[in-house]
């Protein structure tokens, strides 16, 4: 018998009897014009998985039906029961074949529960370093894939290996500074391995670099205060920050009551104005909160303009 | 800056293009379309949705493939005996002794029943018989660990696949269809699954800075699917009210502005254009996206009756009609540069008629349909 990782060949499935698939019925909706290679190959499909035969011929076969059709959720799943029953101490080469169909379908997201299943079930020797190649190719090729950064998320608490995650995260916010992905996974990074007081502070200081390199962004914004939030939540702290988010706003007037958008002055960030307009506000420094969301509503940021003016409402209520 | 038409959408050459656009995908598809096989159902759901809530006659047009549309109901007896039932997203996938069922399919095949029954009285009579195996699947689908969904069985079990994601679209899609089959109150759907477990999971998806995601990181759509799916169990009050308002800004603020600070990014930030003016993006820093128009409108229809006050709905309906709109083919596109497709299609015409007040965000239906239906 043939190997479960060998090429597919039709020759080797000449005494199966196929369960053809259905086609040409009165009133359908979406017929498709199936080729014959398809009509060949779900035809076998069928019929495996009825008589659920658990072979290398059987693990060809799902390898071949996968790269036709990614999204046959149960050629996925009996290609899975096949791995368990009769491969399972190879799972370097299932992960090297796995590889290639996510090289090939980076859009799709069974590839990486898939991969967890592997993990999961069968990994009890892997480490994360296995699992790095190809997330840092399919990020680096899509430096913002949802379904890629959450299986890493997924795949670092799993290992508990966090020793690779700050200098990836910096290399993809040196690339893009506004991958919001990126600067989310720093965060996460952040909560998981309990950072001492040191620390945050570099953090600090990293981020409001980034910011003044462009102070419209808000994941960096975002990242700041959250670095507040979570890890210096003592009020006394934020005198700080309102320092540094009024550099980005300075020559703008908060004491005066704006009338036209004519008559105010360039800012370099809405979020840094953003920021003090609720830091003012939950000060007790209502008039300067009110001008500041005035200013935002009136020209920095005026596709938002009613909620600017429904938040001032809120302040005189 | 941006020109602001307020167009009479549909408009009638507009529509007609649009109508043929989506007529096509039911009609004989080409050998390209057969990796879309195993999910035919998806296609037959955005085609005749997008004609429903175009006004379209579809129910009379098309009601004699509701028999075509039934086959694809099937059941699965486990070990134990018990009888689950569900459709499969294409005929092909009906195989003896495979459990197929798919919880996704499930509920684009009830919404399909929608648009083709004629009465109350007919859907009801159609559902009768499928309604308790369907209520027995979408049972096995929940997870016993964190109280989430997954969308597919083991295909000998009835079991969770262990290969199979779960995820805020599966929790919305069952509690969904949960709804449809008749499940109104908290003990109507306490009795079919775990409400206090799948509660627990949707409050572990907030994220910090408002909105639902995995991880932490906040995505319009599983926004989309945690709010909706609250609201149809009648549970949103469980949400803070601070969580609340951090939600309602966060979703505004995804609505990209080619205008004031926001355009000092251009030429900065590479997944920035000025001229997606108006449109809604999924995440922070993404560009604008069809689509996200409809996650986001909905996401804020399902928090506040002022929603219409707090959003720039006017532009969001030009972004669509005159910038992803595809006046040359019919059916929208994903931005200005994709071709249309007939997923972006169907959230585009679902976004534009939720600004009109005439879709129902939470079951992603026409109010024509839910009142029709008592839903």
């Amino acid at each position: 018998m043939t190997d479960c990782y060998d090429e597919f060949n039709l020759e080797d499935y000449a005494d199966v009897e196929p369960l053809p698939i259905v086609t040409g019925l009165k009133d359908e909706l979406c017929q498709i014009m199936y080729s014959e290679e398809y009509k060949q190959l779900m035809g076998l499909m069928r019929a495996f998985l009825s008589s659920n035969e658990l072979t290398p011929r059987a693990m060809r076969l799902t390898a071949r039906v996968i790269a036709v059709a990614p999204a046959f959720y149960t050629a996925w799943n009996y290609r899975f029961n096949i791995v368990v029953a009769i491969a399972k101490d190879r799972l370097d080469q299932e992960f090297q074949w796995l590889d290639e169909v996510t090289l090939n379908n980076p859009k799709n997201y069974q590839i990486w529960s898939y991969r967890q299943a592997l993990v999961e079930n069968l990994g009890q020797d892997l480490t994360l370093r296995g699992d790095l190649p190809i997330m840092d190719m399919m990020l680096d090729d899509d430096t913002k894939n949802y379904h890629v950064w959450s299986y890493r998320k997924w795949a670092v608490l799993h290992f508990k290996d966090f020793t690779h995650e700050l200098s990836f995260v910096d290399k993809l916010i040196d690339r893009d500074v506004y991958n919001n992905s990126a600067w989310n996974h720093r965060m996460f990074y952040m909560k998981n391995v309990s950072p001492d007081d040191r620390t945050i502070d570099e953090e600090i200081t990293y981020t409001k670099n980034k910011i003044e390199l462009v102070p419209q962004n808000i994941s960096s914004w975002n990242y700041l205060r959250g670095l507040y939030d979570h890890f210096k939540p003592e009020t006394g702290h934020k005198g700080e920050l309102l320092k540094f988010a009024g550099g980005f706003i300075d020559a703008l007037d908060l004491n005066a009551t704006a009338d036209s958008a004519e008559s105010l002055p360039e800012i370099e960030s809405s979020y840094a104005l953003e920021f003090l307009a609720s830091e003012y506000a939950t000060e007790g420094q209502l008039q300067r909160a009110k001008n500041a969301y005035q200013c935002l509503a009136l020209k920095y940021d005026p596709i938002r303009g009613s909620f600017w003016n429904y938040k001032i409402t809120t302040l005189e209520a | 800056m941006v020109n602001v038409s307020r167009g009479n959408w549909p408009m009638d050459q507009g529509q007609r293009k649009l109508v043929k656009f989506l007529e096509r995908h039911l009609g004989l598809l080409p050998v390209t379309q057969e990796g879309n096989d195993v999910n035919k159902l998806a296609i037959v759901f955005y085609s005749l949705e997008s004609l429903s809530a175009l006004d379209e006659l579809v129910c009379k047009k098309y009601h004699p493939y509701k028999s075509w549309l039934l086959k694809h109901y099937t059941t699965w007896v486990d070990a134990d005996g018990r009888e689950l039932g569900g459709f499969v997203g294409s005929l092909n996938l009906v195989i003896p002794g495979v459990n197929s069922l798919s919880l996704a399919n499930t509920l684009f095949a009830l919404v399909c029943l929608l648009t083709l029954c004629e009465s109350y009285e007919e859907f009801e009579n159609t559902v009768a018989p499928l309604r308790k195996p369907i209520i027995k699947f979408i049972k096995c689908c929940q997870l016993k660990s964190n109280g989430a969904f997954v969308s597919v069985l083991n295909y000998q079990s009835s079991e969770p696949s262990p290969v199979d994601h779960h995820d805020l679209r599966f929790c919305y899609i069952a509690v969904s269809i949960l709804y449809l089959l008749g499940d109104r109150s908290i003990s109507d759907f306490q009795r079919h699954i775990n409400v206090g477990k799948l509660m627990e999971y949707i409050m572990a998806q907030r994220c910090d800075v408002g909105g639902f995601g995995e991880f932490g990181e906040p995505h319009a759509g599983y926004t989309s699917c945690a709010l909706s799916a609250l609201k149809l169990l009648g549970q949103l009050d469980q949400l803070p009210n601070t969580y609340k308002e951090e939600t309602i800004f966060w979703l505004l603020s995804r609505q990209t502005s080619g205008e004031g600070c926001e355009f000092l990014q251009e030429g900065k930030n590479e997944n920035y254009d000025a001229l997606d003016h108006g449109g809604f993006q999924g995440r922070e820093n993404k560009f604008a996206d069809t689509c996200y128009v409809f996650w986001c409108l909905n996401s804020l229809q399902c928090l506040t009756p002022e929603w219409t006050q707090f959003t720039r709905t006017d532009l969001a309906r030009s972004f669509l009609q005159s910038r992803t709109q595809n006046s040359v083919v019919g059916g929208f596109s994903k931005n200005d540069e994709d071709d249309p497709d007939l997923y972006h299609t169907c959230l585009a015409i679902a976004g534009l008629r939720l600004t009109e007040g005439k879709f129902n965000g939470e079951l992603c239906i026409p109010l024509a349909l839910s009142d029709k239906f008592r839903l």
